[in-house]
């Protein structure tokens, strides 16, 4: 009876153990996972130490890659890495705070019970977002033809906006803000939604003002949502490609030639490719992704304690 | 067997067979970066050879980052195609990398296929080490296109009487046109500087093969633009120079034979076309590159296939001139001295031999570097953003680390080494 009894506990136990539904429900994004992000990453990490042109075999150099990068200054490479870091930062800090007070400061203001047709007004801000980079930015280059262009004739201005700085990154900017704050929008509309207001009408009694009631109740209420866009938004800037290559094509003076664009032209650009070199600047590129991410993660939950 | 295999089973099958099935062994696969017109007229153009009825019919596939593509499923050796269109300075690298098999044993069945019988430059763009590595298709060139209202409205229709615009030319205009006219604009502009910089005795590589970029004859090319940007005459930075020549605000257009295609489109646009200017009227060049076909390396095909593809080329020899559709010169002789091919503007190029002499194709193995690295900072340096000495100083310097690195792929370091070294 009893070793009957432990059997089926085993067999039920095996049963628990396998179970094939969930493996079929996780399987195809699992394997995809593999596939396509997880063996590239360590493949790329691998890559980093090589000397490798993608068609003979990669060959071991050690730190070799990283040494020019970070410390031979006499090399164009070290000069390519410098100077798209700089560039992405420059990117970074002119385009996430805006993805994120702006969309924040919408979101606050279609909460308010007397405006009307609040999805039109959402779907008109998400939209940009579906239309593709490359569609965007020759109409954008349209809007900010030097002799065409709507700005120069309405300002009455004849500055060329894509290649004398300020300029050429405020094209970008707007270009980068004008599709990207949709989707922050959205998700601050859903998370404010979800906010209690009974947490409101209790402030309002105790005579809180409006700002009050935004650091005091919105933003806590949102704040895990306001942590995933800060994040996300930031690891997308760093990422940043398509906008100067089809605004500015990088200039002028290679002031907005983003690291993406330089990783990009050394793995896939014209001649043989330097894989090699272009996966140490790639991963060079996530640590700071992943140090600053950290940074922003570790920021917000101290504040939130 | 519960449902819950059956339907994985399933799947797990259909997707197998949907995999095999894009494959067949009778079919010549051929890729080629044609992504835009031209594609469709190559369609136009295997539709044509398919028709014929051949043993091996041709697939053609538009692949959009060629090379990047070839590299990969000839890493792993799955799915290479047995055909591809590649450019002239490709060809010594892929064969240095063993991706291409020679076509000198198909020669001897094929009388066509034989040097005399193609552009010279382009026959030899696929020549390497005595063995032929591929057919030319055609050779598209620099070209520059004038706007005949434009001329005859300066009076100065005589710049082109011996088909050669020359600096001196362009710089005596200074002053006289309209505000918002321009004499040239930037369009293709480091072709244009390369073939100043070979007009000059310049080149871009040396005997041994390293990179020249930084040398007298591109520094006085360089200087020679940026007279003529200085003098108010170029389009400017940041303008659409393409567009301001359809727009007919500018007499010359330094563009691609394929643009025709485009500027036929205009209404009221009077154009022809005539050489790249140069410093004299007795050294000109245009600057081009060529489209070859290259059978790529695959143990698996038959040689009856390599028979087909041999058929198929012979066939593009005698019947290329739709080719001319997409704005190309076609390499085959049967073609371009072919009454057909007189209608079109680029039979500018092969109405002489002088003319053909005149196309300039690069077949150095870096030559992708060098052009990169050029677009970098050619702007900068016409429009005196940066200096022309920082300007090619830093694209010497960008050549020379890349070819380093390139070279690096193919031997072996040892780590030992590299310690002593540091």
């Amino acid at each position: 009876m009893d070793k009957s009894m432990s059997q089926e506990g085993l067999a039920l136990e095996k049963k628990k153990k396998f179970n094939l539904s969930q493996w079929i429900f996780i399987g195809p994004h699992f394997i995809f996972f593999i596939v396509f992000i997880l063996f590239p990453m360590i493949y790329g990490f691998y890559a980093s130490f090589t000397r490798w042109n993608l068609i003979s075999s990669p060959t071991w150099v050690g730190l070799q890659n990283y040494q020019t990068i970070l410390g031979d200054p006499t090399s164009s490479f070290y000069r390519q890495f410098r100077r798209g870091l700089i560039n992405t930062l420059v990117f970074v800090a002119g385009t996430v705070p805006l993805q994120v007070i702006i969309p924040l400061a919408l979101a606050i203001m279609l909460q308010h019970r007397g405006i009307k047709g609040k999805g039109l007004f959402q779907a008109i801000f998400y939209i940009p977002g579906l239309i593709s980079v490359s569609a965007a930015a020759i109409v954008w280059l349209l809007i900010f033809n030097p002799r065409l262009g709507p700005v120069n004739n309405l300002l009455g201005s004849e500055v060329t906006w894509v290649v004398n700085q300020p300029y050429a990154w405020m094209v970008i900017f707007l270009m980068t803000l004008w599709g990207s704050i949709g989707g922050n929008l959205v998700i601050y509309r859903s998370a404010m939604s979800g906010i209690s207001r009974d947490l409101y009408e209790a402030a309002d009694i105790d005579g809180a003002s409006g700002t009050v009631k935004f650091f005091k109740i919105t933003i806590p209420m949102i704040k895990f949502p306001l942590l995933y866009t800060i994040v996300m938004s930031t690891a997308g800037a760093f990422n940043v490609y398509a906008q100067p290559l089809m605004v500015t094509q990088g200039g002028p003076e290679q002031t907005t030639h983003v690291l993406m664009m330089y990783i990009r032209t050394l793995a896939f650009g014209q001649g043989q490719s330097v894989a090699g070199m272009a996966a140490a600047m790639s991963i060079l590129l996530g640590l700071v992704i992943i140090v600053i991410a950290a940074f922003q993660f570790r920021i917000m939950y101290h504040n939130a304690k | 067997m519960n449902i819950k295999k059956k339907l994985l089973f399933g799947a797990a099958t259909l997707s197998m067979s949907l995999l095999a099935g894009c494959g067949n062994s009778n079919e010549i696969v051929m890729w080629t970066p044609l992504t835009g017109e031209d594609g469709q007229i190559m369609d136009q153009m295997i539709e044509e050879y398919n028709d014929t009825d051949p043993e091996f019919p041709v697939s053609h596939v538009v692949t959009p980052d060629l090379y990047t593509q070839i590299y990969t499923v000839m890493n792993t050796g799955e799915g290479t195609p047995d055909l591809a269109i590649i450019h002239a300075d490709r060809v010594e690298g892929f064969v240095r990398f063993n991706m291409l098999k020679p076509f000198d044993d198909l020669m001897g069945n094929h009388p066509n296929l034989v040097e005399d019988n193609y552009i010279e430059q382009a026959w030899t763009a696929g020549e390497v080490d005595g063995s032929q590595y591929t057919i030319p298709l055609d050779v598209h060139s620099n070209v520059l296109y004038y706007n005949e209202d434009l001329l005859a409205e300066y009076g100065v229709e005589h710049f082109l009487d011996d088909d050669v615009l020359t600096f001196d030319e362009i710089m005596s205009l200074e002053g006289e046109l309209d505000e918002g006219h321009y004499a040239i604009n930037t369009s293709l502009m480091s072709w244009v500087l390369l073939a100043q910089a070979v007009n000059l005795g310049g080149d871009i590589s040396d005997d041994e093969g390293n990179p020249t970029i930084d040398t007298p004859e591109m520094r006085e090319a360089v200087q020679a633009l940026v007279e003529v940007e200085e003098a108010g005459l170029m389009t400017p930075q940041g303008e659409d120079g393409y567009a301001m020549f359809q727009g007919q605000t500018v007499l010359f257009s330094s563009d691609g034979t394929w643009s025709s295609l485009a500027f036929d489109m205009v209404e009221d646009l009077n154009y022809g076309v005539t050489n790249i200017y140069s410093f004299d009227s007795d050294t000109w060049h245009n600057r081009g590159s060529s489209h070859l076909f290259g059978m790529l390396t695959n143990e698996d095909r038959t040689e009856e296939k390599e028979e087909g593809v041999a058929e198929f080329l012979d066939w593009v020899y005698e019947n290329s001139v739709t080719w001319a559709e997409a704005g190309q010169i076609p390499a085959s002789r049967e073609v371009y001295e072919s009454p057909d091919f007189e209608n079109y503007q680029q039979s500018f190029f092969t109405k002489s031999q002088e003319q053909i002499d005149s196309l300039l194709i690069f077949d150095y193995e870096y030559y992708g570097y060098v052009e990169a690295a050029i677009n970098l900072v050619i702007m900068d340096m016409v429009y005196g953003n940066i200096s022309i000495e920082d300007g090619l100083a830093a694209a010497q310097q960008e050549v020379e680390d890349l070819v380093a690195q390139g070279h690096g792929a193919d031997i072996d370091v040892d780590l030992d080494e590299l310690d002593l070294e540091e």
